[in-house]
């Protein structure tokens, strides 16, 4: 299956799981940092909400690694885009343009309703895919196997209902 | 150090961005069991990513002689409560918080739609903290959910 993007061949799964683990190690090894991609959200937040939470010293000391990594998420992107056919931004998303449909205002609305359950989800969790699925597992934690395995079914219910049953 | 965080985040999200990690489809398809390359990727990132965590550990000191210390996550009911409304989202969205990133400077207009949604649902969390914590059992406020 191509991906959306420009119709690419994706990269071997293999690949991929090792260039993954090589950044999480290297993070790790380079730097005494921890995995995690969620809390950066977090630091967004730190900048412009002044609720205690947001303002707590584990937040803003990790800014400064935070959202240089966050920073380089997005340039990846954009470099996989010019490397791979061009930057040209785009509203296609694939199945669900095919089985749901939606009109522009309507992708938005969808968009900003998965944020939310994404935002408010991944931090009353602690952690999303890469801090507890990754990470987390990694190193043995059962929070983090307790998170995975209720994200990774609610995620299979949701897509089961929308395309099997719903649409 | 900030330019190393770049270059990290900018080789992470090439990956994500090329093997379906942050592409619609195989979101989806992962979670109707028809393609094996979203389980395979993570399969394999924790097969090397637990050995060598259990080794960098052993040694015990960063490359530069610091020492390695992982602050582990608290448990909490918010573990499973979270990870069922991040699911969702995950679904609906075909984006998890990195891939978001990923999508935007992929270019895909949408993705800023989800990323405001998770930053105001991130936002929403950090404002009602202290009055969901007794009921999810959530550590003191300094200590938060978990970073990651």
């Amino acid at each position: 299956m191509p991906l959306i993007l420009h119709g690419l061949t994706p990269i071997h799964w293999v690949v991929a799981g090792f260039g993954i683990a090589a950044i999480t190690l290297a993070l790790l090894f380079v730097a005494n940092r921890r995995l995690g991609i969620s809390t950066g959200l977090e630091d967004v937040c730190s900048f412009v909400l002044p609720a205690p939470y947001f303002t707590r010293d584990a937040v803003v000391r990790a800014r400064h690694w935070r959202m240089p990594f966050i920073a380089g998420l997005v340039l990846g992107g954009f470099l996989s885009a010019v490397l791979g056919g061009g930057f040209a931004p785009t509203w296609d998303l694939g199945m669900f343009d095919q089985v749901i449909g939606f009109g522009h205002a309507g992708k938005l609305t969808w968009m900003f309703a998965g944020g939310l359950f994404i935002g408010f989800g991944t931090r009353l969790a602690g952690g999303c895919t890469s801090g507890h699925g990754i990470f987390g597992l990694s190193n043995f934690e059962f929070p983090s196997l307790v998170s995975t395995l209720s994200f990774m079914a609610a995620g299979i219910v949701t897509t089961q209902l929308v395309y099997r049953v719903i649409f | 150090m900030a330019l190393l965080y770049l270059a990290f985040g900018a080789v992470f999200g090439f990956l994500l961005s090329r093997s379906g990690a942050a592409d619609y489809n195989y979101i989806q398809s992962m979670f109707l069991f028809t393609s094996f390359q979203l389980y395979g990727i993570i399969g394999t990132a924790v097969v090397l990513t637990a050995p060598g965590i259990w080794l960098i550990k052993r040694y015990g000191r960063t490359m530069l002689g610091r020492p390695i210390s992982i602050e582990l996550k608290p448990q909490h009911r918010g573990n499973i409560a979270g990870g069922v409304l991040f699911g969702i989202g995950w679904s609906m969205c075909g984006m998890c918080p990195g891939p978001i990133f990923v999508n935007i400077g992929e270019g895909k207009i949408y993705a800023i739609a989800a990323l405001a949604g998770a930053l105001t649902g991130a936002g929403l969390f950090g404002a009602i903290y202290t009055r969901v914590q007794g009921f999810f059992r959530l550590p003191r406020l300094a200590v938060g959910t978990g970073d990651g």
